[in-house]
């Protein structure tokens, strides 16, 4: 068994790298934060424990942190929900009623989905301005919504479609309506799919850039992205310190997420893009 | 199919119900579509046809913003260095990518952790990781200059960022590191799929581990490879927030993605030609859509 042995090596030595090659930027920032010098690889500096980014990054009022991070958090979970309450009656429509041109229907979100996001920004800026809505959550979270929409619906079209179709039918002999059937039946039982939707449109609105550039003007609605992005020193020195440790401390509801969902955001992911 | 067949009028009536019904079940969402994605990318085609510039009215001018683009030696630039980019990140993820499902396809002890480890740069924003690149790349103190000079690959520290082989080696770097994760995930699917009666056979016969994984792995993985490479395609010809935080299409523009030179105009107010260089990225990558729902064969069980 030489060769199952080799195997063995070469799994260990590729997941070697493979841990390295992920894990080393986040690392990085984080020894980045929590080094008294943050240039410590610098010949002179060297590394010795701090606090001292992230009380810089929670004192100061200038720099609104943690504006930011309530906005990104409320954002990204208002995104999340609503997006589920417009994509599960769709899906249930697509996969459980007579529907004319519902295939198209699925082709047509499919192409939407790949629209770049610059091809909507300018008319988005002027419609959001033209309502006086700049720089609000609105702005920010109805297009967020239109975005994670289309992958919403092929995740929940996946997870309702395994659902036996005698389980409606029997609610619809006991007479219940079609909206009845699907909160009372479908939701609970699809509960896992719902969740991997939700994870994954809070994690896309989390994500997002380029609206959240353009759309909004400062720390009432601005997000961690964009506030860490255009976050520069005041003398020319960019403080690095503390963009790390405001980056670290942005990163830790994703990394909360990540470890403890990994199986439902891989789920997730892989029923949008391939169907399960 | 129905056990028993209802009357027909009552059929009628009671399809023409739920084809009611079903409407209203989608409305909300083609409201969404319509109004926040559709409009605006009509929108976008119709002001690519004006000439919209801050302070100035309004006008017609037809195709003029496409022939100035044409004329645009900003625009080809931008145009190259995307295509240039698109060709080398995505076959990198790709390879990578590979590399990883197989990995964590594997059965370990810590399987559960190893994914979430590899699912951390797909999770955390770009914006935010593109300033963690930024510092790795900084000339004096950076992680990648520290490496460089250790490992005593030359004496002279790299500008990474100050000159345009070191911007673009860092921005596909940068944003291999970001997306390979995500195709690692779609492969995985892929492979989780073949059954591991295939491979116990064609170790029986005598295969090799190289001779399973090209006879076996690689053709029923085919389908799964063609979607990874057209979502990342897609996603890679429009890539903004990575160039946008790192490189700021800088220097002296070698690293202007389509998306940062739209942007660009878009500052300026100038809406006509902002939008015309949307329509042009917009149109590769319906081109690229088009061609993704023709490969994929989707909602076959559906039909």
């Amino acid at each position: 068994m030489t060769e199952e042995r080799a195997k063995g090596w070469l799994i260990a030595a590729g997941s070697g790298f493979m841990l390295v090659f992920c894990l080393t930027p986040v690392l990085y920032m984080v020894a980045t934060s929590l080094s008294e010098d943050p240039l410590f690889l610098s010949q002179q500096a060297g590394f010795h424990l701090s606090l001292r980014h992230y009380a810089a990054v929670a004192t100061s009022g200038s720099l609104h942190f943690f504006h930011y991070l309530g906005n990104s958090l409320v954002v990204s979970a208002l995104s999340a929900f609503v997006t589920v309450l417009i994509a599960a009656p769709a899906a249930y429509a697509i996969t459980r009623l007579v529907m004319p041109g519902r295939v198209l229907l699925l082709y047509f979100v499919l192409a939407v989905s790949m629209f770049p996001q610059i091809s909507l920004i300018s008319y988005l800026f002027r419609f959001m301005a033209a309502l006086g809505w700049i720089n609000t959550y609105q702005a920010l979270v109805l297009p967020y919504i239109a975005l994670a929409l289309p992958l919403a619906l092929w995740i929940l079209i996946s997870y309702f479609l395994q659902i036996p179709g005698e389980l409606d039918r029997a609610a619809l002999v006991d007479g219940c309506s079609r909206w009845q059937i699907l909160r009372r039946v479908i939701l609970p039982v699809a509960a896992p799919g719902i969740f991997s939707m939700l994870l994954l449109a809070f994690i896309f609105a989390f994500n997002e850039f380029l609206f959240a550039i353009m759309l909004t003007t400062d720390y009432r609605a601005q997000t961690v992205p964009v506030g860490i992005a255009l976050f520069q020193g005041l003398h020319g020195e960019i403080p690095w310190g503390a963009i790390m440790a405001a980056s670290t401390l942005s990163s830790i509801p994703l990394v909360i997420l990540t470890l403890f969902f990994q199986r439902r955001i891989i789920q997730g992911l892989t029923r949008g893009a391939i169907k399960g | 199919m129905k056990p028993t067949q209802p009357h027909k009028a009552f059929r009628h009536q009671h399809s023409f119900r739920e084809w009611r019904e079903s409407f209203c079940f989608v409305l909300p969402l083609l409201a969404f579509v319509l109004a926040f994605v559709l409009i605006p990318v009509f929108g976008t085609l119709a002001d690519s046809l004006f000439m919209d510039v801050a302070f100035v009215k309004k006008r017609f001018i037809g195709f003029e913003n496409y022939r100035w683009l044409l004329q645009d030696p900003g625009f080809w630039q931008s145009f190259r260095f995307t295509l240039l980019f698109v060709f080398v990140s995505v076959p990198l993820e790709m390879v990578l990518g590979l590399l990883f499902a197989l990995l964590l396809n594997e059965p370990s002890p810590v399987r559960g952790l190893l994914r979430a480890c590899v699912l951390l740069p797909w999770a955390i924003p770009a914006a935010i990781s593109a300033r963690v690149w930024e510092l790795v790349y900084n000339y004096g103190y950076g992680l990648a200059n520290t490496l460089w000079l250790n490992l005593s690959f030359s004496t002279e520290p790299v500008n990474w960022l100050g000159s345009a082989a070191g911007a673009f080696f860092a921005l596909v770097l940068a944003d291999t590191w970001k997306t390979t994760p995500f195709v690692a995930i779609i492969l995985l699917a892929g492979l989780s799929a073949i059954p591991g009666d295939l491979y116990r056979q064609a170790m029986v016969d005598g295969a090799g581990l190289g001779r399973r994984f090209v006879r076996i792995t690689l053709p029923l993985l085919r389908p799964t490879l063609i979607v990874a490479l057209i979502f990342r395609t897609i996603d890679a010809l429009r890539i903004f927030d990575m160039a946008y935080v790192l490189t700021h299409g800088g220097p002296g523009g070698s690293t202007m993605t389509l998306s940062l030179y739209g942007y660009k105009y878009f500052l300026l107010s100038d809406f006509g030609y902002g939008s015309a260089v949307s329509v042009v990225l917009f149109l590769m990558a319906l081109l690229l859509s088009l061609a993704y729902t023709r490969l994929g064969r989707f909602g076959e069980e559906l039909r």
